[in-house]
């Protein structure tokens, strides 16, 4: 929640975190570059160069591995959450070590003839029309174009100023990077190696990714089936005393939408399930200090208006909400964001 | 907070209880799992092969006949400790540049050469210093020079430049390589072929095209990839030339 825009708003878990992943990293780098060559008996080493390149384009694999492994996975099991919470310094960090790479092999592949280098990396291999021998270094431009745009618009300024779905379509383009790297490896060095234990934990890594998107989407399917309601007026959310106070039902409209139905202090409030921030599902957070709070990045609404609470200024939908007997429901018609709407007070002995 | 809802983690608060020994498990995981894989990926490379320059030697100079294949060779008639008379040195100038401008005037003739040594197995190449401390013209009759031809062969290999292979970059081969190496042959640098089985006991040919032209742009598409090729082979000196027919060019069974 943001009512002016520092670079980073600092706090201890975030240093944390990214002390954890520079560690990794820095360890990765470490045992590539000056462990491994000592377990390596070659008669000659391998230039420092590619060596250097090699291991920066290992590690920047890996961490887009690792990035987007963390979504699914905070998807199948909220206790890897806090992965997510600061995700987006790991990707500026894979931004850093990309462009490593990249500098390494430009330098050294594409340097020392009569030509500028950047312009010879695009027309020294102009094999397009076949798989043996593409120039696969275009696979890895496109990446890292992609990784230096996510990277430079990561920041909430941007969210905010391209509004939270053109910035979150623009952030799905890692997608497209991902398949990128796979390529840009598939057809370069691993159309080469005579080891292929690279190979095995390329696709081993690159598998991963793909079976945990799988099982994320296969999970939300069923889920979403779960909370689907019929109708067209007034829709059934649940008995009055399936609720537990601070936490809330979440239903799926036949809009598309979802709709968080929440219980305070015994009145019962609903908003919208996908936060001002980034759509993270706030009927998957509690309540904090009488306040909604969002599970991914912990920004918090009143639930009784869809506010933040001053000085912020976020705002989410909220909708109306009746009693029928002893079943709650909801009206699919969401207010605009930031309405208030009078909480309605459940029967006495409902709450469990 | 009931027992059914895991512990609520909020970025800005502190770590609840519950999660902390989780969180310190999977960073543990995380952090040991980049070590781990760098370990791995970092032992999976490949020998890049005995190429090198070889500036333990320091420079050297020796005297011999400039041809043309057309890539400009020198068959050395005055060598030193390290370069014997019988060698033949490929050449090329400073970096992914080759030195036609130099040789082609002395072709046929007797010529000091300077520079550093480049070497692969029996691969021999010069890399020239600049200018006419590089490649100057030599009094004398040049002493007439042998080439014998070895008949048609067709090879399994690949096509590199002849500079890389010989040393300047390790590895300086395979597909990894490719766009270095096309760079290198469009600077001129001589091309090599690397064959999967020695040919009168040499594995590394130089390439040219069809009767001593260049070789031709259209097989820079399968620099680098593992092939099959037929062409002449001719022995000058210490050196196989392979002058390709670049219709021939297959896929290895
Ligand atoms: C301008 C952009 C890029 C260029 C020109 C480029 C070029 C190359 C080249 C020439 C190689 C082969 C190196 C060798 O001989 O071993 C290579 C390998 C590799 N690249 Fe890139 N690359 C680029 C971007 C990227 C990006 C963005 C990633 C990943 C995020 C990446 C990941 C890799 C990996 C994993 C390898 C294999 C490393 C190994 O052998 O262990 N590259 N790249
Ligand atoms: S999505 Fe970031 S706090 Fe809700």
């Amino acid at each position: 929640m943001s009512v002016k825009y520092t670079p980073v708003q600092w706090n201890n878990n975030k240093w944390i975190y990214d002390a954890i992943m520079l560690a990794g990293v820095g360890l990765f780098l470490y045992i590539f570059l000056y462990a491994a060559p000592g377990i390596l008996s070659h008669e000659r080493p391998i230039n420092p160069q590619v060596h250097n390149a090699r291991a920066f384009g290992a590690c920047a694999f890996v961490m887009m591995t690792v990035i987007l492994c963390i979504g699914p996975l905070a998807r199948l099991d909220e206790r890897f959450l806090p992965l997510l919470y600061n995700r987006r310094h790991f990707g500026v960090m894979t931004v850093f070590v990309a462009i490593t790479h990249a500098s390494y092999i430009v330098d050294w592949y594409f340097a020392f003839s009569m030509s500028n280098k950047y312009e010879a990396l695009l027309f020294a291999n102009t094999s397009y029309g076949q798989l043996k021998g593409f120039p696969f270094e275009a696979f890895g431009i496109f990446a890292l174009a992609v990784l230096i745009i996510l990277a430079a618009t990561s920041h909430d300024f941007w969210m905010k100023f391209l509004s939270p779905p053109v910035w979150k379509r623009i952030h799905y383009l890692i997608y497209p990077a991902y398949l990128a790297v796979v390529a840009h490896v598939s057809l370069g060095i691993l159309q080469d190696q005579q080891n292929h234990a690279f190979t095995w934990l390329f696709a081993g890594g690159a598998l991963t990714v793909g079976v945990l998107h799988l099982l994320a989407a296969l999970k939300e399917r069923a889920r979403d089936q779960a909370l689907s309601v019929a109708g067209a007026d007034w829709i059934d959310v649940a008995g009055v005393d399936e609720f537990e106070d601070g936490f809330a039902k979440v239903r799926l409209l036949p809009d598309g939408d979802r709709v968080a139905v929440y219980l305070m202090d015994g009145k019962l409030s609903a908003i919208s399930n996908a936060c001002a921030h980034q759509n993270g599902p706030l009927g998957e957070g509690r309540v904090i200090d009488c306040l909604v709070t969002c599970p991914w990045h912990g920004f918090q609404y009143d639930v009784r208006s869809g506010r933040s609470p001053a000085p912020f200024t976020e705002m989410v939908p909220t909708y109306n909400l009746r009693l029928q007997g002893q079943t709650v429901q909801v009206d699919p018609k969401a207010n605009p964001p930031g309405t208030p709407v009078d909480p309605i007070a459940i029967p006495q002995g409902a709450v469990t | 907070m009931s027992d059914k809802h895991p512990p609520f983690f909020v970025g800005y608060l502190p770590i609840p209880q519950g999660l902390k020994q989780w969180l310190l498990l999977v960073s543990a995981l995380l952090v040991a799992g980049m070590a781990g894989f760098g370990l791995v990926m970092g032992i999976a490379q490949d020998d890049p092969g005995p190429g090198a320059f070889r500036f333990d030697y320091g420079r050297q100079t020796v005297t011999g006949v400039v041809e043309l294949t057309p890539y400009p060779l020198v068959r050395v008639t005055e060598g030193n400790e390290r370069i014997a008379p019988g060698t033949t040195l490929m050449l090329s100038g400073q970096g992914k540049s080759n030195v036609d401008a130099r040789a082609i005037p002395l072709e046929g003739q007797l010529a000091q050469v300077s520079g550093i040594v480049l070497q692969r197995g029996t691969l021999n190449m010069l890399q020239l210093r600049g200018g006419r401390n590089g490649m100057s013209a030599v009094e004398g009759a040049a002493p007439a020079q042998s080439s014998k031809p070895l008949g048609r062969w067709k090879l399994a290999g690949e096509i590199c430049d002849g500079k890389c292979l010989a040393g300047a970059m390790r590895p300086g081969t395979g597909l990894a390589h490719k766009a270095c190496a096309n760079l290198c042959l469009i600077g001129g640098v001589p091309p090599v072929f690397v064959s999967s089985k020695p040919v009168d006991g040499s594995e590394f040919l130089l390439v040219t095209g069809p009767d001593g032209t260049e070789l031709p742009k259209s097989l820079y598409d399968q620099v680098g990839e593992y092939i099959t090729i037929e062409g002449e082979v001719e022995r000058r000196g210490d050196l196989l030339v392979f002058s390709v027919d670049p219709t021939t060019v297959g896929e290895p069974e």
